[in-house]
C-alpha cells in the first residue's frame, strides 16, 4: 500500500467533494420542491393533475438515472437547449429526486389519520389552511426515514455525473488512478469519503426523528 | 429540428445485443445478490455475535458506497488481481451492492413472522434449521415479495452503470451509436423505452407474484 499518492491529491479530492456536495444540495432542493407539487397534484380532485403526477412517476422511476443524465447531456443540446455539464446533471438528478420523493411525501400525507382531516373540516378550516397547518406537519414525522433513504441514494448517485464530465469527486479520483495506475488506495479513499457522507446523513435522520417525535 | 426514427430500426441489431448483455448482468447479479442477501439475513439473525457484526458491517458498508465505486473496486482491484473479464467484474460489483439491500428486505420479512410460529415449532421439537426453512421462511415470502420486487427494478436500472467499466450493454451501445450517428434524441428515447418496457414487465410480475403468495382464506 502506498498512501503517498492519496495525500498528495487531498486538494483535488477536496475540490471534487465540494462539487459533489453542491450537486447533491441543488438536486435535493429543486427535487423536493417538485416532489411536493407532484404529491399535492396526486392528491388533488382535478383528474388531469392526478394523471400527470402518475405519469411523471412511472416515467422517471422506470428509466435508469444514467439514461436521464445522457439525455440531458447529449440529447438536449441537439434540441437546442445547451446546459453546462453541471446544470445538465442537476436537471437529471432533480427530475429523479422529484419522482421518488413525491411517493414519500404522498404516502406520508395519506398516512395521517383520517380523523384529523374530518376534524379540520368540522372546524371550518380551508383545505389550504389545514393541509399546511394540520396534515403536512404530522406527515413529516412519517416521511423522515424514507426521505433520508432517498437522499442517501441521491448522494451516491451523484457519482454518475462523472460519466457526463462533471468534475465531481469520482471523476477527479479517477484522474488520480488513471495517471498513476495505483488503484486500491484512491478507490478505498473514495469509498471512505462517500461512506462518511452517507453516515452523516444517517445521523441527520436520527436527529430529525428525535426533533419530530411525538411528545406525550 | 427533424427527428429521423429510422436510425433506431437500422441500429436495432446492436441495441438488441446490448439489451442481451443488460439482461445477462441483471440475471446473474440478481442471483448473486439474492443468495448472498439470504446468507447475510440469516447471519444477522444468528446467535453468534461475529456473524451478526459481519452482516451489520457489510450492509452499512455497501449501502453507504455508490454502486459506481463498488464497480471500480470489482474491476480495477478484483478484476486485475484475479484476471476477470469486465462482465464478470460487473456481475460481482452489482451483486455485492444489491446483496446489502436484499439482506435487509429478507431480514425484515423473516422478522415479521408471528413469534407464535417459532414457539410452536420449538414446542414440536423441530430443529432450528428445520423450522427456519420449512416454517418461517415460507411464511415470510409473502411479506418479502413486494419490497424484493421493487428493489429488483432498481437492480435492473443499476446495470446501466456498468458502462463506466467498459461493458457495452444497452446504455453503452446507445452512447456509442449516438456518438457515431449524432442522433442522440432518437437513440436515447429508444433505450429509455426498452428500459421502461423491462421495468413494466417486472411491475406486472410483482402483481402476479403477490397474488400467487396471497393468504388463501
Amino acid at each position: 500500500m502506498d498512501w503517498q499518492i492519496v495525500w498528495e491529491s487531498v486538494p483535488l479530492i477536496w475540490k471534487g467533494a465540494s462539487t459533489t456536495v453542491s450537486l447533491f444540495a441543488w438536486a435535493l432542493l429543486i427535487g423536493t420542491v417538485g416532489a411536493l407539487a407532484l404529491a399535492l397534484m396526486r392528491l388533488a380532485s382535478f383528474k388531469p393533475f392526478v394523471w400527470f403526477a402518475v405519469f411523471f412517476g412511472w416515467l422517471f422511476r422506470g428509466i435508469p438515472l444514467l439514461i436521464l443524465l445522457f439525455y440531458a447531456f447529449f440529447a438536449l443540446p441537439e434540441a437546442g437547449w445547451v446546459l453546462s455539464p453541471f446544470w445538465a446533471a442537476v436537471l437529471a438528478f432533480s427530475l429523479w429526486t422529484a419522482a421518488y420523493q413525491a411517493e414519500v411525501i404522498r404516502s406520508g400525507i395519506s398516512a395521517v389519520e383520517p380523523g384529523q382531516w374530518e376534524a379540520s373540516e368540522a372546524l371550518g378550516m380551508s383545505r389550504l389552511h389545514y393541509m399546511r397547518r394540520i396534515i403536512i406537519p404530522q406527515g413529516i414525522r412519517i416521511m423522515v426515514p424514507p426521505y433520508t433513504s432517498n437522499a442517501m441514494t441521491l448522494l451516491k448517485q451523484t457519482s454518475l455525473a462523472t460519466l457526463v464530465t462533471v468534475p465531481e469527486m469520482t471523476l477527479l479520483t479517477q484522474r488520480i488512478f488513471s495517471n498513476n495506475f495505483k488503484f486500491i488506495e484512491p478507490i478505498f479513499a473514495l469509498a471512505m469519503i462517500y461512506l462518511a457522507m452517507t453516515t452523516l446523513l444517517l445521523i441527520g435522520q436520527a436527529l430529525a426523528e428525535r426533533a419530530f417525535r411525538l411528545r406525550v | 429540428m427533424e427527428l429521423d426514427w429510422s436510425v433506431v430500426l437500422r441500429s436495432w441489431d446492436l441495441l438488441w445485443a446490448g439489451t442481451r448483455i443488460t439482461l445477462l448482468l441483471f440475471g446473474l447479479s440478481l442471483v448473486l445478490a439474492t443468495v448472498l442477501g439470504l446468507a447475510l439475513a440469516l447471519m444477522r439473525l444468528s446467535r453468534f455475535w461475529l456473524l451478526r457484526w459481519f452482516s451489520i458491517g457489510y450492509v452499512w458498508l455497501f449501502r453507504g458506497i455508490p454502486v459506481l465505486v463498488t464497480l471500480f473496486f470489482a474491476f480495477f482491484v478484483l478484476g486485475r488481481r484475479f484476471g476477470l473479464t469486465p462482465v464478470q467484474a460487473g456481475i460481482l460489483g452489482l451483486g455485492f451492492d444489491a446483496a446489502a439491500y436484499k439482506a435487509e428486505i429478507i431480514r425484515a420479512g423473516i422478522m415479521s413472522v408471528d413469534p407464535g410460529q417459532y414457539e410452536a415449532s420449538e414446542a414440536l421439537a423441530m430443529t432450528r434449521r428445520h423450522y427456519m426453512f420449512r416454517i418461517i421462511i415460507p411464511q415470510s415470502i409473502r411479506v418479502i415479495v413486494p419490497t424484493y420486487m421493487s428493489n429488483t427494478i432498481l437492480v435492473l436500472k443499476a446495470t446501466s452503470v456498468a458502462v463506466a467499466i467498459g461493458i457495452v450493454e444497452l446504455t453503452g451501445i446507445t452512447r456509442q451509436l449516438s456518438n457515431s450517428t449524432t442522433q442522440p434524441i432518437e437513440l436515447f428515447t429508444a433505450a429509455a423505452l426498452v428500459y421502461l418496457a423491462l421495468t413494466t414487465v417486472l411491475v406486472v410480475l410483482q402483481g402476479v407474484l403477490e397474488r400467487q403468495f396471497a393468504l388463501k382464506t
